[in-house]
């Protein structure tokens, strides 16, 4: 039996790797040198296991059928063979070292996260990514933007349906950018396949990873740790950008949130808390307490004519502040800026009928954070 | 000795020949097994240990 089977297995390589490629089967390729590293050595191992495959179920297949009992096979009935074990024991041992050394250093490189020219901190949380860039004074946090409508059917899906954001994180290429991961409520996982980062984040705990990427462009993964029911919703979008673009985004983000920090002082119409209190509501609030402040029991209480909230001023803001403790409510002292928390207060406690005319000041809230 | 280290050797790699294990367990005392196989369980590990310094370099 003379197969030309070096000429098969390079056909079939070449045939169902790009097929493979193109269905979206494998794993990408990638935008950084690592994340080539990685394409690189998944695919030699999965060869290595292919070559073994075959001769192993080729030899079984083979034996079947040569020595089948229809064609009156009668089988061999020595016990051992030592030279035959220790050969089968060997051959292992020296595929799994030939393995293990160009994984190691594979490893290695993701594994050094020195010298990094940028560091990002990726926080998780029910059900947002928190990112903050350290050194820099620039945070904010990225919210899925697929509108509600679309997930409940009412609405077409839209082209990056469940994987668009409000505000992507944006990295420079050609930067080693040092991402310090962690969460704020339970195990969270921030996965970009494009990247090759998939890194859990843990509450307590600084995980850390980096990326030099190499192309612009935009990148979309997912929270890969099921986290709670808004599991899937919490998508993470990259925008890579050219250095330059990077620097003025970077000083203009800076200039907004100093302008942020600066409309604490000021007196604000209801008007305008109401209209930032309500994109507020919508990217933070509404997974839980839900559109129309409705709610969703047992654990999300409504907050459209909720008594209790409507006549204690002070227990509201203090719980949108701290939280409740042993309840889903979570603190939003640090995710959210004074600005931002006055005027969702004041939304909530005027829209939907609720109809209190209460205004909150962003100076009072400061104030309440401060204690 | 020689024979004993080269039966640890072989239980190492889980294969040995008949022959030598009737041999083994005839004329052998158990604790110089043990004791061997400790012995050669340390080198292993200082080998591991070895091997991970140099490629952490
Ligand atoms: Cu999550």
């Amino acid at each position: 039996m003379h197969l030309p089977w070096r000429w098969l297995l390079t056909i079939t390589c070449a045939v169902s790797c790009s097929q493979a490629q193109a269905n979206g089967w494998n794993m990408p390729v990638g935008v950084t040198d690592l994340s080539r590293d990685i394409y690189n050595l998944h695919m030699t191992i999965f060869w290595i296991c292919v070559v073994i495959g075959l001769i192993v179920f080729g030899a079984m297949f083979y034996s079947l059928y040569r020595y089948r009992h229809a064609k009156g096979a009668k089988p061999a009935n020595f016990h051992e063979n030592t030279t035959v074990e220790v050969l089968w024991t060997a051959i292992p041992i020296l595929i799994l070292i030939g393995m293990a050394v160009p994984a190691t250093a594979t490893l290695k490189k993701m594994y050094d996260t020195s010298d990094a020219d940028l560091d990002v901190m990726i926080i998780g949380q029910q059900w947002r990514w928190r990112y903050e860039y350290l050194g820099e004074d620039v945070a904010f946090n990225s919210n899925m933007s697929t509108p509600w409508e679309q997930i409940h059917g009412e609405e077409e899906h839209g082209e990056h349906y469940l994987l668009d954001v409000d505000e992507p994180l944006v990295l420079p290429i050609n930067r080693k950018v040092r991402f310090l991961m962690t969460a704020d409520d339970v195990i969270h996982s921030w996965w970009v396949p494009e990247l090759a980062v998939k890194q859990d984040t843990i509450p307590g705990f600084i995980n850390e990873n980096w990326v030099k990427i190499n192309e612009p462009g935009i990148y979309r993964g997912q929270c890969a740790e099921l986290c709670g029911v808004n599991h899937g919703f919490m998508p993470v979008v990259v925008h890579a950008m050219e250095e330059e673009e990077f620097d003025s985004w970077l000083a203009e983000r800076k200039e907004a949130q100093e302008q942020e920090a600066m409309g604490v002082d000021r007196e604000w119409e209801l008007d305008d808390l109401m209209a930032r209190g309500e994109s507020v509501y919508r990217a933070i609030c509404s997974s839980c307490h839900q559109s129309e402040g409705q709610g969703a029991l047992p654990a999300f209480p409504a907050l459209a004519n909720n008594q209790p909230m409507i006549d204690d001023f002070d227990w509201h803001l203090d719980v949108v502040i701290n939280g409740v403790s042993g309840a889903a409510m979570p603190a939003f002292r640090s995710t959210l800026n004074p600005v931002e928390l006055a005027a969702v207060v004041t939304y909530t406690r005027n829209a939907w009928g609720n109809d209190t005319g209460d205004v909150v000041q962003p100076a009072l809230v400061a104030e309440k954070i401060a204690q | 000795m020689w024979s004993v280290v080269k039966s640890v050797l072989a239980a190492l790699i889980g294969v040995q020949s008949n022959v030598k294990r009737q041999q083994d367990f005839s004329s052998g005392k158990p604790l110089i097994f043990i004791v061997t196989a400790i012995v050669i369980t340390l080198v292993f590990v200082l080998i591991l240990v070895g091997v991970a310094l140099v490629a952490a370099r």
